[in-house]
């Protein structure tokens, strides 16, 4: 029978988190997000903790836990700051494919380090001229004696500036397209490797983006995760595990903006009551109180299901499409409840909807997540 | 040195309480219990003196009912408790505290040696403070309230600590054993990591029936609960020149208010 209930033990992790949301990175969202500041304090203190790091087994000092937990935790982070969020889910995305796609070796000598001090890794997949074809990448690994030589640049990475290690995805032939990517792994000491200056953003602000550029850069035989032509694969696999985190991010945001809103219109009165009793503010409450809830489920659900140790692909893009479109309307919604000053950054909902917007583009834009679910649905039928 | 701490499961501080149905006690229904911030800086100081004084160990114990104490006793062994005891009692929350007091005395003489004996200066609902002078009464311990940084002298072997007093702040020492209300918050209590929780979950929780029986029975019994009545709206006064405005002031903090004659 399904059970809709925390267990106690993931009831205490949500707590953890929700207390380090709201007492360590909530007092600093504005702040961060208004600079903007790449608050490294915070981070280090969410690892000290154990809230980076999530999906990193036990044995190599992480978390190790499964997808729905992972879930609770990112949506209380996400509460409080949703760039942050990002900036300190970046490393469960970066070392995915080393959980996947590492021998036994490269898990201890890549993984452990990450957990027994604080560091950042940044996933290196999406290139200036392309991030949803990841077929037709152009960053060339090639061949020389007992190493590859890697040459391009990629576009968007989180945590770039900061990162001591990345996880590449270059091809060997681009011929080949997707059948040509493979997988590097790369510490930041590697010579040739620029990380460009911080992008300007719309939201997610506390966060740090950049390109990175990659000149002649020698990585021995023995940094490749799997096989020559396995990267495309190993990163697909990866994305179906940090799909759902995503959704789970949105449904943080959004929750927040309800939470706003639902206060506010308490508060606010016109026309001689409080906006919350005109029929007009609750049919907007009512609405995003249901999206936000049916984000939620859908977010479960899809942790649920592959944790269950199934693929979970439909179920994964539809609970990050679903709660990011939520995440956006709802916050929408949250600024018309507060009027005009819903539109000053003085007051909380606008940075909410700007970081929404993101949450529809990054880790398969929302389009591909309808290709996805469209193709599984009908493989159903066929 | 042998370090027990009673931690008491209180509501959640955003929990919305009501009265039950017979209006003597809260409706614990769907209510969260959790360890009390008074509590969290009596762990925090055993923390630190296990720390101070090797070969020390901490054990937690809270009295009443599983589904109150366990998750307490769970949050004490994430922050660093070396044991933890249920001392099971089917006693209401907030109850007497005479009988709180002989329950949890009973469980702490049966778990074993006991050189220090802790609480926080009260609980974090009914902020009584009653519990942990009654405690020591029952173990025939000296006790000492509202404490800050205890310290133990190892070479004197004597415990040193302050106390804060209405007009400042006494220093004291003193010989094991003794059991001591500590001020809250002044050692600035850890958070638990999320691999100790993780570790707390699968660690064994001691069980001692501390009830029902002559030890518990109350000396005293609830007559009624309620809650505060609500708060009456704030009037503002228009202000428009402010000798009338303060001449308004003065005729309701007279008429209505009543504060002049």
């Amino acid at each position: 029978m399904v059970d809709f209930s925390l267990s106690p033990e993931a009831e205490s992790l949500r707590d953890l988190a929700r207390k380090f949301a709201r007492t360590e990175m909530a007092p600093h969202a504005a702040e961060c997000d208004r600079t903007p500041r790449f608050p490294e304090e915070i981070y280090r203190k969410a690892h000290a903790l154990g809230l980076m790091n999530l999906n990193v087994p036990s044995e190599y000092g992480g978390s190790g836990l499964g997808l729905f937990d992972q879930c609770l935790i990112v949506e209380e982070l996400a509460y409080a700051c949703a760039g942050m969020t990002t900036s300190i889910i970046a490393n469960c995305l970066a070392l995915e494919p080393i959980l996947l796609g590492g021998t036994p070796e490269q898990r201890s000598r890549f993984l452990s380090p990450f957990c027994a001090s604080y560091q950042l890794a940044s996933f290196c997949l999406t290139e200036p001229s392309g991030g949803s074809d990841a077929g037709a990448l152009r960053t060339r690994a090639r061949r020389d004696g007992d190493a590859y030589v890697l040459d391009g640049e990629k576009c968007f990475i989180t945590n770039a500036p900061h990162a001591g290690l990345y996880t590449v995805f270059a091809t060997v032939d681009p011929t080949l397209r997707h059948r040509g990517v493979t997988a590097f792994v790369v510490p930041r000491s590697a010579e040739g490797i620029t990380p460009g200056k911080d992008e300007e953003k719309m939201g997610h602000r506390a966060s740090s983006t950049s390109t990175v550029r990659f000149d002649k850069v020698r990585v021995p035989v023995s940094d490749r995760l799997l096989a020559d032509g396995e990267g495309f694969g190993l990163a697909m696999r990866t994305l179906d595990q940090t799909r759902t985190p995503i959704g789970a991010l949105a449904t943080g945001i959004g929750q927040a903006a309800l939470d706003h809103a639902a206060r506010y219109a308490l508060k606010r009165e016109t026309f001689g009551k409080p906006i919350a009793e005109h029929q007009a503010i609750q049919i907007k409450l009512a609405n995003m109180t249901q999206a936000v809830r049916a984000a939620r489920l859908l977010t479960w659900q899809a942790a649920w299901t592959i944790d269950r140790g199934e693929k979970g692909t439909l179920e994964s893009s539809v609970a990050k499409c679903f709660a990011s479109d939520a995440a956006l309307l709802v916050a929408d919604e949250a600024i018309q409840t507060f009027g005009g000053y819903g539109y000053m950054k003085e007051y909380p909902v606008e940075k909410l909807l700007r970081d929404a917007k993101l949450t529809q583009i990054y880790e398969g834009a929302n389009e591909i997540q309808r290709t996805v679910i469209a193709r599984e649905l009908l493989r159903g039928y066929a | 040195m042998e370090i027990v701490v009673c931690v008491k499961p209180v509501p959640e501080a955003e929990s919305r309480l009501r009265a039950n149905a017979s209006g003597t006690a809260p409706d614990t229904d769907g209510v969260k219990f959790v360890l009390a911030g008074y509590d969290e800086s009596a762990v925090e100081q055993a923390l630190l003196l296990r720390q101070a004084v090797p070969g020390s160990k901490v054990h937690a114990v809270s009295l009443g009912p599983p589904s109150r104490t366990d998750e307490v006793l769970r949050a004490a062994l994430a922050l660093g408790s070396d044991s933890a005891t249920a001392a099971e009692s089917d006693a209401p929350p907030m109850a007497d505290p005479i009988a709180t007091a002989r329950g949890l005395a009973t469980a702490i003489a049966a778990r074993g040696p006991c050189d220090l004996l802790l609480f926080g200066k009260q609980a974090g609902d009914d902020e009584e403070g009653l519990v942990g002078g009654a405690t020591a009464e029952a173990l025939g311990l000296p006790f000492v309230g509202f404490v800050v940084d205890l310290r133990f002298d190892a070479a004197a072997s004597r415990l040193r600590f302050r106390r804060s007093v209405e007009r400042g702040e006494e220093s004291w020492e003193s010989p094991l054993p003794l059991a001591v209300g500590l001020q809250q918050a002044w050692n600035d209590p850890r958070t638990a990591t999320l691999p100790a929780i993780l570790r707390s979950r699968k660690a064994p929780l001691a069980r001692h029936a501390a009830g029902p029986g002559a030890a518990v029975a109350a000396a005293s019994v609830a007559e009624r609960f309620a809650l505060p009545p609500p708060r009456q709206g704030a009037k503002m006064i228009a202000y428009r020149d402010p000798q009338q405005a303060a001449s308004q002031l003065v005729r309701l903090l007279r008429e209505e208010a009543k504060v002049f004659p």
